[in-house]
């Protein structure tokens, strides 16, 4: 099958430093793949270069057989690649269905001026909107939610709502940026079910960083490595954890 | 001119320009400071054209007309600072913004056929307390419109965080860039409608502190909230005046009165009067309007 998002040999330079080093993956269409390794390893600098905030300094990134880099973030997500951040970015003095209607603005297709003389074509795709927003919100269980500020959502209702707004841009790749730091044991739970059911009810690829070994070795089937932004090893959940470079990498070496 | 019915029309004005910068500063978030620049140019663009080029027509279409092209002229001067200053964030696009607006002022100080700094006199008096007002409903109905339809979302993501904001999708340039031409539009549009009420206009009615006292205007009624934009403007326009109707010492120490109030207020509610609430009359009287 083909690969729905590789990244060939993609290489990211901060002046002298390289971050990531000739990173090739392949994501097919309904994988569920873990990116790990530790703090500062290029994790999020690979986020950013497939969502397009950085430029990669050499190599390509192909999404469904298309070369992406150098494309605007926006463009982007537009072509159906969705991701939430490290640290938590909703708009915060929103509610909680202007957060998710926002996400549906590429879909929209009315012009300035049926919003200004609120024309049918206006009332007909808003109508729509809510109505998906609605339902989108319902299977995510924030329903009860739906008015409130984004602000005000107690720590683990935020970062549900993040992967929603990321979902209701109807992806067909989402990138999780450590979703369940922060979380405690019942809520990493809760999250480690729901990446499963997101995956398989939206019929998506989802490639996810995660500090959370448990969570990352429970839900991933195939598992990426890197450490100061090499790729050191790629497998399966069982390999990964019984690879002595990625032991070492976590833990050190032995010095005798 | 009658003074009352002055300053009445000068509240419409500034409504007019504050509804129109707290789309730029309060809903998309980007610190403009150039509004007087725009300001000026509609009030200069549409005296001239009411002076040099109008067709013998009734008093009101050249208003009108000069109200639209006050609205072009600026919306374009916009469009021309905005796409090279938009790129800027924060403090730097405030410094960026002030200094468009002063070489708006000082390009037409220079501009001999308009008057330079001697200013522009003989425009007819075609303003009257109806056209303003008209002109007031238009901009909130125009404005609240667009803020709550999918394009005032994606203006008010850019404010609440950029870079989500193109996450999601949104073409966040093009957004700022919108949102900048609209209100300088309407900045346009009552630089039209100042020229025609005070009949002599001239390069100092449109210093940097003008485009202050706008930002004060929105910031006292709450950023982001088209009812504070309105109450601002209003109080802003109305309680310097006020000051002078409370016997000598008063009228004397007014400027300094004002500033404390300004303080207080700003110490008391440091969020502005409205914050970002909306106080919708529709909904008020039960006449339905939903979110």
């Amino acid at each position: 099958m083909n690969p729905i998002m590789e990244t060939q040999a993609i290489t990211m330079r901060f002046g002298g430093l390289v971050a990531v080093n000739e990173f090739s993956m392949k994501i097919g269409a309904n994988d569920l793949i873990g990116l790990i390794g530790p703090n500062g390893a290029g994790k999020t600098t690979i986020f950013n270069m497939i969502t397009g905030h950085y430029l990669p300094s050499e190599g390509k990134i192909l999404f469904n057989g298309e070369s992406i880099s150098g494309k605007e973030p926006a463009v982007i997500t537009q072509g159906g690649i969705a991701r939430t951040f490290q640290n938590i970015r909703l708009f915060k003095d929103l509610s909680v269905l202007d957060n998710i209607r926002i996400a549906g603005h590429s879909r929209l297709s009315y012009g300035l001026a049926s919003s200004i003389f609120r024309t049918k074509a206006f009332h007909e795709e808003e109508n729509k909107l809510r109505a998906e927003a609605f339902e989108l919100l319902k299977i995510m269980k924030l329903e009860h939610r739906v008015d409130s500020l984004a602000k005000n959502l107690p720590y683990g209702e935020q970062r549900r709502l993040e992967i929603a707004r990321a979902l209701a841009t109807h992806p067909k790749l989402l990138l999780l940026d450590e979703p369940a730091a922060g979380m405690n044991p019942n809520e990493t739970k809760e999250l480690t079910g729901l990446i499963r059911w997101v995956r398989d009810h939206f019929k998506i690829a989802v490639l996810l960083i995660e500090h959370d070994m448990k969570l990352v070795m429970e839900v991933c089937e195939s598992i990426y490595v890197v450490d100061h932004g090499e790729l050191i090893a790629h497998g399966g959940p069982k390999d990964i954890q019984n690879n002595p470079k990625v032991i070492e990498a976590y833990l050190g070496t032995t010095e005798v | 001119m009658d003074y009352f019915l002055y300053l009445t029309q000068m509240c419409g004005i500034f409504i007019i320009l504050a509804v129109g910068l707290n789309l730029i500063n309060g809903m998309c978030g980007q610190f403009s400071l150039g509004h007087a620049g725009f300001w000026a140019i509609g009030a200069y663009t549409s005296a001239a054209f009411t002076v040099f080029v109008a067709p013998p027509l009734p008093g009101f279409i050249v208003l009108f007309i000069g109200c639209i092209i006050g609205f072009i002229t600026a919306g374009i001067a916009g469009l021309i600072i905005g796409v090279p200053c938009l790129r800027l964030k924060g403090d730097y696009l405030a410094i960026a913004t002030l200094g468009f607006g002063e070489i708006i002022r000082i390009v037409i100080m220079n501009m001999n056929s308009v008057g330079g700094p001697r200013g522009f006199t003989g425009i007819p008096q075609l303003s009257n307390l109806f056209w303003v007002y008209l002109w007031v409903v238009i901009t909130i109905v125009v404005i609240a419109n667009i803020v709550r339809g999918t394009h005032g979302r994606a203006i008010i993501s850019i404010r609440e965080d950029e870079i989500a904001a193109e996450s999601m999708g949104i073409n966040t340039f093009r957004y700022k860039t919108l949102a900048f031409c609209v209100g300088a539009g309407f900045a346009g549009v009552a630089g039209a409608l100042f020229s025609h009420t005070t009949q002599f206009i001239s390069p100092t009615n449109f210093t940097f502190m003008w485009s202050v006292i706008i930002l004060l205007m929105i910031i006292l009624g709450g950023m982001g909230s088209i009812t504070g934009a309105v109450v601002g403007a209003i109080i802003l326009t109305i309680l310097p005046e006020l000051l002078r109707f409370f016997g000598d010492t008063v009228s004397q120490w007014r400027m300094v009165i004002y500033s404390v109030i300004l303080i207080l207020l700003m110490m008391i509610r440091p969020t502005g009067l409205f914050g970002k609430h909306e106080f919708n009359p529709l909904k008020f009287l039960k006449l339905g309007g939903k979110s």
